[in-house]
């Protein structure tokens, strides 16, 4: 097996506050990790930092083994290789469905038109929407615009996804159809890294699950272990208030 | 991407194109003949004013004119205030002034002189039917003069021995005008220009004083130009020989009578002063002021937009430097009031940079950094006001930060950005009339010259009021109709 993401003794300070405190982690290729944790854990700042949004204050971030913290990596080419998922799509509104779609592709000089095109319809069928090609984006739905960014992220062909909470910006009705899109690309076997408040999704799809707060990882493992059998108290009293809610 | 490239590098050519026009303005010189190009005041009758086709007349212009003739050298004249032909020659934008100007000490350090040409003294005069008429009437009054004059020099010289006080106005109209309607009991003014403007029907007399002040009237040349005073002194000679000079004099303030003077007055006014009749007689000089303005406004647009829009862009570069160097632009450019960059760039510059700024360009200049500044700090905050969602999501992408500026965030931040560009077209059509300053020929320079003339304020001024209003809805109309076309 191949890791994709190593990060080694990550560390983030905002000014003199520390919100990510020595974090480790792996991902390896095809693996499905479920980041939960309270707000503010630092949650979004360790999935920004996979990919360079955030810059690191110390520690390293190997992805396919590239230390991406290192100034003169080619940070745009590493990206191209990972999708992001944002809590509140950042569809362009400047352009409809299809040119959110190819417009990363033919920019980068990876497809022709046409091709991207052909395959960014093929990805907006896979998530359902085949009749949305020619559509604004503000005339969709927040269930519908999610999956156009999943789709739009996929037309890249991407190693490895990041989802920053896909599904808390939804309306109920709408999370199901996001999340059945998330089940089939990680049944497809795609590197997936999802901070998620949907347990249920966590328990079901994850193949790890990691716990985060005050900036750490307090406790990781299989789905079994961290929602059946938690050892530490902080993720105890977590599902508790989660599992009440 | 190169069609937009192409359509920018049009625009620019297209703006250079007219700038440089401006520049070169193609003049059939005479291969020997050299052109000196000399300063006036705009309204200081008899020695230069506008005659009621708008013609540019009197002793100095005339003078000088036969004097060239007479050396076989060209003149090119230029009509601004008094105060603005002295920083002028000062700043070497012109060879010298001729503007009924006295040769005094102070002046001889600054500039060198032709030989007189004419002399003056300082009188006074006060309204017609007022009962102040003597010196010793003033005392607790306040009294007008024009700045920088001999008569503002001799009024200041007196004014503790008689206890007045003094109000200094730029046009000598203001002056006369301040006077008519009684804020100031008395003005002090050159003779000749007095006697003029008395016989013209102004409703002014002489004061019960004697000439003071006697004084000689000489043109100023920059000192680096001998040559130039040595042609204007044999001119002057030749002329004075062969009597031109009497006639000149005559054909302005004739022979003494009454009703000759009356006779050259009936030739400056207007024939009617209705508002039509007025729009009538004047409309020739309304459009080429119209045109000038015009001209300003577009090329001041192009460059203004072009300058704004990079500025902007270097201040949301992810660049320390790019980002110090936009702020400090906006700073600076919008802190300073237009006129005082305009006077900066057109007679403090060519000082240390030892060339000649044409007005013009001086103008264009000023629009473009200050309208640029406006601009730039609008397209920057319309840049900021883009969701940082949207340079994230683009980034995550693998788009490098150009790609996504251009692709993402500048459509979505020009739509933001419209309403402000349309606004900021509309306050630089309204600046160039600040430019007037600089003695361009534009709209505004234009009104204040016809009313030098014809003393119509209200009417002309209404005349001026409602041309700008007529292209400010044009261009509304035509910045909406691109709005629509823009954001459909
Ligand atoms: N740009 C920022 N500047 C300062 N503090 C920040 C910034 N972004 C996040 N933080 C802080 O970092 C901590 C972790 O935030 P985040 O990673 O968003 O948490 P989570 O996603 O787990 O809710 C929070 O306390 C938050 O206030
Ligand atoms: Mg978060």
């Amino acid at each position: 097996m191949t890791t994709r993401i190593e990060m080694k003794n990550v560390v983030k300070k905002y000014g003199t506050n520390t919100v990510v405190r020595g974090v480790d982690l792996k991902v390896e290729d095809g693996e499905v990790v479920a980041m939960i944790g309270p707000s503010g854990a630092g949650k979004s700042t360790v999935l920004r930092m996979m990919n360079g949004l955030e810059t690191t204050t110390s520690g390293e971030i190997l992805i396919d083994g590239i230390d991406i913290a290192k100034p003169h990596v080619d940070i745009d080419k590493v990206r191209a290789k990972i999708g992001m998922v944002f809590q509140h799509f950042n569809l362009f509104p400047n352009m409809s469905v299809l040119g959110n779609v190819t417009l990363a592709p033919t920019e980068l000089g990876m497809m022709t038109k046409d091709e991207a095109d052909k395959e960014g319809r093929r990805m907006l069928d896979s998530v359902g929407l085949a009749d949305k090609v020619d559509a604004m984006p503000s005339t969709l739905s927040g269930g519908q615009k999610q999956r156009v960014a999943i789709a739009r992220a996929l037309t890249m062909h991407p190693d490895m996804m990041l989802f920053d909470e896909p599904t808390s910006a939804l309306d109920p009705e709408m999370v199901g159809d996001v999340l059945g899109v998330m089940r089939k690309l990680a049944k497809q076997g795609m590197t997936m890294v999802v901070v998620t408040h949907e347990m249920g999704f966590a328990k079901e799809v994850a193949d790890r699950v990691v716990f985060f707060e005050g900036g750490e990882i307090q406790e990781s493992g299989t789905p079994e272990q961290v929602f059946e059998h938690p050892k530490n108290e902080r993720l105890q009293s977590f599902l508790q208030k989660v599992l009440e809610a | 991407m190169r069609r937009h490239w192409g359509i920018i590098g049009l625009v620019v050519a297209l703006g250079l194109g007219i700038f440089s026009g401006q520049v070169a303005k193609p003049e059939p010189v005479h291969a020997a003949e050299k052109t000196y190009t000399i300063a006036m005041d705009t309204t200081f009758p008899p020695f230069e004013f506008a005659d009621k086709n708008n013609k540019r007349v009197g002793i100095d212009i005339d003078l000088i004119e036969a004097i060239a003739k007479a050396e076989g050298f060209k003149v090119q004249l230029k009509a601004t205030s008094f105060n603005g032909a002295v920083q002028e020659l000062q700043a070497n934008q012109v060879d010298g002034v001729m503007a009924g100007m006295s040769i005094t000490p102070e002046r001889k350090k600054v500039f060198a002189f032709s030989d007189p040409y004419y002399q003056s003294g300082v009188v006074m005069a006060v309204r017609k039917n007022g009962n102040i008429t003597k010196l010793s009437q003033l005392r607790g009054k306040r009294v007008a003069v024009k700045t920088g004059t001999a008569s503002a020099d001799y009024a200041n010289s007196i004014k503790k021995k008689y206890g007045f006080k003094t109000i200094t106005f730029d046009d000598s109209n203001n002056v006369y005008q301040d006077v008519i309607s009684g804020n100031s009991a008395a003005c002090f003014e050159d003779k000749p220009v007095m006697q003029y403007a008395i016989a013209t029907g102004l409703g002014l007399k002489l004061g019960n004083m004697k000439m003071a002040m006697a004084n000689d009237y000489g043109i100023a040349v920059s000192k680096a130009e001998p040559a130039l005073v040595k042609k204007i002194n044999a001119g002057l000679k030749k002329v004075r020989k062969s009597g031109e000079y009497n006639k000149i004099v005559e054909k302005y303030l004739g022979n003494g009578s009454q009703a000759d003077t009356d006779k050259k007055a009936k030739e400056t006014n207007d024939s009617s002063s209705t508002f039509f009749g007025l729009l009538k007689s004047n409309r020739g000089a309304l459009m080429a002021g119209l045109g000038e303005t015009v001209q300003l406004t577009i090329v001041g647009i192009l460059f203004a937009t072009l300058v704004g829009i990079l500025v902007g862009l270097l201040g949301v570069v992810p660049n320390k430097l790019a980002q110090g160097i936009a702020t400090t632009f906006i700073y600076i450019f919008r802190g300073l009031p237009l006129m005082v960059l305009a006077l900066f760039i057109y007679t403090g510059v060519p000082m240390v940079i030892g060339t000649k700024i044409p007005a013009f360009v001086a103008g264009i200049i000023t629009l473009t950094l200050n309208e640029g500044a406006y601009t730039a700090a609008f397209v920057k905050g319309g840049i900021g006001a883009v969701d940082v969602g949207q340079m994230e999501a683009a980034r995550s992408l693998g788009l490098p930060w150009t790609k996504a500026m251009r692709r993402v965030i500048l459509p979505q931040g020009l739509k933001i950005m419209v309403p402000s560009f349309i606004n900021q077209f509309i306050i630089t059509l309204k600046d160039t009339s600040i430019l007037s300053i600089l003695g361009l020929m534009e709209l505004t320079q234009t009104g204040k010259i016809i009313i030098a003339r014809n003393m119509e304020g209200f009417k002309i001024w209404t005349m001026v009021a409602l041309i700008y209003l007529i292209i400010i809805t044009l261009l509304t109309w035509l910045s909406n109709w691109v709005q629509r076309r823009i954001q459909a």
